[in-house]
């Protein structure tokens, strides 16, 4: 009896192929400002020797803005895969149509605060840039426009690069945790035609 | 007063919802966000503090260290050490009564030294330690056991994971957290093996002893897990030690998130070159990362919201002038 049970396994084929390569992407991204933040120790250790060799600069700026990306897009496989830590002293004492129910609750606020997380970031990626009229940017909904687009202070790397990779991760988030209250309802409903 | 009593039915609806089997970054995330939208009136300063909440809260450089040393967690299981840590520690124990038991205690201390979470640790020690003492006729209830206390070695013994989400939520020192923990996490790596001891003593069909080996073999096993005296002397040295003695206090060769970056790549390296690190296992690696990290950054981000629902209805001050207007003696609070 639930609903569109033929899609929803087509559509767990694509969340998982989306969640993995947003993964793999952050995983890049970590390992990249791990391996980064090395040889910018490996060229501090030699700065004394005046040959050149010194810290990347900004380094730590890097490492926030993979950070914040690498974190954002981990975010949907994370969800996908029931990560999140629930406690269940309580809830196994409980028949398994109640639990089923209390997953689809649980589901249905993860997708509304992934669903707020993703629509305030894009806000956010908007304070950054000093794009369009401002006309345009209450279409978008990206508030009074900035002096600059705003950036980074040793780097001047702008604001908007990590914020639009982290959008991506987020907007995927929503959308994989509303897949998760589809599969969810499924489950508390049964799948048999 | 409406402020207090409205924290106090926020900590019991988050409480409740999390026995509920609401994930419990959740809980707290809409139990804040209503909250101060109660408090507030409308959602309006709430919505809009979440413009770059989420976003300053992840780009964090001292929180980057939580993903890194999961990772370097992850690479450390494929990289063969949990295998070279127990055959040395069952070489030098496995002739007791229980000593296969003992060698997994042992060798899941010695793999928190490279891995910071309790669950990587058992589960990797477990792959190792199970299969040996089934064999060795172990009961089941001793060789899960063993594994099950063993895996807290690994938030215990620094690196760790948990000690630094904490001193990182309670502006203290991450680097004397570790060091405060080496100690306690000894200690309780001796205690489960006498515990270990005891039970077999009780129970004795629980365990059986293997053969004793003999002292120049047991020195040359010792040889076998140089990759984690390497790597743990170079994470907690580094970032621990002090490398200028010219100058006054401890000099580290560097900041807690760089030695987290160089256990990560030194600990990578190390699969790559016993090839336990390979394109699947490394995909492994980052999906186990993925999870762990957003599931934590996740519980941070809801905290992060509770707290400010908590800090807009005073209940924090509340609370401190009540007990230091209640005349209650400093040793009775």
């Amino acid at each position: 009896m639930g609903i569109a049970v033929t899609a929803e396994a087509r559509a767990a084929r694509l969340m998982d192929r989306l969640a993995r390569v947003l993964a793999y992407l952050g995983g890049i991204v970590l390992t990249a400002i791990a391996i980064m933040t090395v040889i910018s120790t490996i060229g501090r250790a030699f700065v004394g020797l005046q040959i050149g060799l010194g810290p990347i600069p900004g380094d730590f700026e890097l490492v926030e803005a993979g950070t914040a990306v690498a974190i954002f897009c981990f975010m949907g496989w994370c969800q996908l895969n029931q990560g999140h830590v629930t406690v269940d002293v309580l809830a196994d004492r409980l028949p398994t149509s109640i639990n089923l129910l209390l997953i689809l609750i649980g589901n249905l606020l993860i997708f509304a605060v992934a669903f707020i997380i993703a629509w305030r970031l894009w806000m956010g990626f908007g304070e950054q840039v000093t794009w369009f009229s401002q006309d345009v940017r209450d279409m978008l909904g990206f508030g009074y426009k900035p002096f600059t687009n705003n950036s980074t202070y040793i780097l001047g790397m702008p604001f908007w690069y990590s914020y639009s990779l982290a959008f991506v991760g987020a907007f995927f988030f929503a959308v994989i945790s509303a897949f998760t209250v589809w599969r969810a309802l499924n489950d508390l409903l049964g799948r048999d035609a | 007063m409406i402020g207090f009593e409205l924290a106090i039915f926020g900590f019991i609806l988050m409480l409740g919802a999390i026995f509920f089997r609401m994930p419990i970054a959740i809980a707290m995330a809409v139990t804040g966000f209503i909250g101060s939208w109660i408090i507030r009136g409308s959602p309006t300063a709430v919505l809009s503090q979440m413009n770059s909440l989420p976003y300053d809260g992840f780009s964090s450089y001292s929180l980057s260290i939580v993903p890194l040393f999961l990772l370097m967690g992850q690479f450390a299981t494929k990289s063969g050490m949990s295998n070279a840590l127990f055959e040395t520690a069952s070489d030098w124990l496995g002739h007791r009564k229980g000593g296969v038991a003992m060698a997994a205690v042992g060798a899941c201390g010695g793999f928190g030294a490279v891995c910071g979470s309790s669950l990587a640790t058992a589960s990797t020690m477990g792959q190792v330690a199970l299969p040996e003492m089934r064999k060795r006729g172990y009961s089941d209830a001793l060789s899960t056991g063993v594994l099950a206390a063993g895996g807290t070695l690994g938030i215990l013994i620094p690196p760790s994971v948990i000690l630094v989400i904490y001193a990182i939520m309670t502006e203290q020192n991450i680097v004397k957290m570790f060091l405060a923990a080496l100690i306690p996490g000894i200690l309780a790596a001796f205690g489960y093996m006498l515990a270990v001891a005891v039970y077999v003593r009780i129970y004795p069909d629980s365990a059986t002893a293997a053969e004793r080996k003999p002292y120049s073999e047991r020195f040359r096993s010792l040889g076998k897990v140089w990759p984690v005296v390497l790597i743990f002397g170079l994470v907690m040295g580094g970032i621990a030690g002090d490398w200028n003695w010219t100058k006054d206090g401890v000099q580290a060769l560097f900041t807690p998130t760089e030695g987290a970056a160089w256990g990560a790549v030194a600990t990578g390296l190390y699969g790559l070159w016993t090839g336990g690190l390979n394109r699947d296992s490394f995909i492994d690696c980052i999906l186990s990362t993925a999870s762990a990290s957003a599931m934590i950054f996740l519980i941070l981000l809801g905290a992060t919201l509770f707290n400010s629902f908590l800090a807009i209805t005073q209940m924090p001050q509340a609370l401190a002038d009540w007990i230091s207007t209640s005349g209650f003696k400093a040793k009775t609070v």
